[in-house]
């Protein structure tokens, strides 16, 4: 609703380039999102999996 | 293309998680060596299991210094042998098949885990470090009981672990003039030669005997002793090497069919 009332009013409309767009909210839930994903790959991989002990090993 | 730095940023972080997830994986697989079960373990027909020279027996059986190989065999719904008793600080090769449906061979807590296939043989290496006890389970839903599906694995202390085996034999009835013979055989299943004092005993006789096993062989002992001594009546026999003890009861009976040797039952 507040955009239509925007778009009626030219003088609250403000124009920016494509790189001034700075959204860094959104990056930052982003970059968390990112981390805990890291995080869960580190845990899965190298605590549950190697440390579950003992795991089947190549024989030469 | 105009592409938005954030953007820009975002594709390169995938790009360095999907190498990172890359990475790791064949860290394990060359620097760790850890491996996936796969066909290396060749085939075997279901209904021939009792006569595989190593399924028919399921057993552990040591290969080499400090290397064992375990047969097993699952089934609707259980697994052979059970317990399974190996030692720890050793490499253990396990052959798995099943006898009728997929099953699985899942040593509970750890990532030791394979599906038993009928007429494949999974091949899972593994060397635990410490003793304990595990508990085995199928994880594939293989019929109505499934659930109750369950073995275990015994990892012991190298000096408590043997393959050790005694085995007598003794008259259940004898002559009041006869003899009884009482043989214990002690057999090796390691390959290392092994000292063990043998203890027979019958009434008030006693034999004790050390004796040296070699690897993969057996030796007996034999006690002797005269009916007459011990006179008519029940008498009691034990027989013990290490912590391993037999014992049963000899009869001396006027009029026995049933002459010495065998154990057999009269």
């Amino acid at each position: 609703m507040s955009n239509v009332a925007r778009q009626e009013d030219p003088a609250s409309v403000e124009r920016i380039e494509h790189d001034e767009f700075d959204p860094v909210g959104t990056l930052a839930l982003i970059a968390f999102y990112f981390a805990v994903l890291v995080l869960l790959w580190l845990f899965t991989y190298f605590v549950e999996f190697l440390g579950n002990v003992p795991t089947p090993v190549v024989v030469a | 293309m105009r592409i938005h730095q954030y953007e820009r940023v975002w594709l390169l972080a995938s790009m360095v998680l999907i190498v990172g997830f890359i990475a790791t994986i064949t860290y394990g697989a060359v620097g760790l060596g850890i491996t996936m079960v796969d066909d290396r373990g060749a085939t075997i027909a279901p209904d021939e299991i009792n006569e595989d020279e190593r399924f028919g027996d399921p057993r552990v059986e040591q290969v080499g210094d400090d290397e064992y190989e375990v047969y097993a065999v699952a089934m609707t719904f259980a697994f052979q042998p059970d317990p399974i008793e190996i030692p720890a600080d050793s490499e253990v090769t396990f052959y798995v098949t099943s006898r009728d449906v997929i099953h699985s061979f899942y040593v509970v807590g750890t990532n030791t885990n394979t599906m038993v296939i009928p007429g494949e043989i999974s091949v899972v290496t593994v060397e635990f470090d410490e003793p304990g006890e595990y508990g085995l389970i199928c994880t594939e839903y293989c019929g109505a009981a499934h659930h109750e599906m369950e073995g275990q694995l015994a990892v012991l202390e190298d000096e408590e672990f043997d393959l050790t085996e005694l085995e007598v034999e003794a008259p259940d009835e004898v002559e009041p003039d006869g003899e009884i013979e009482i043989t214990a055989t002690v057999t090796n299943g390691q390959l290392e030669a092994i000292e063990e004092t043998v203890t027979v005993e019958l009434g008030d006789e006693t034999l004790e005997e050390s004796v040296t096993v070699e690897g993969d062989e057996s030796e007996s002992v034999t006690l002797t002793v005269d009916a007459a001594d011990l006179g008519e009546g029940d008498h009691d026999w034990t027989a013990s090497a290490g912590d391993l003890t037999e014992s049963g009861t000899v009869s001396v009976v006027e009029g026995s069919e049933d002459d010495t040797e065998g154990g057999d039952d009269a």
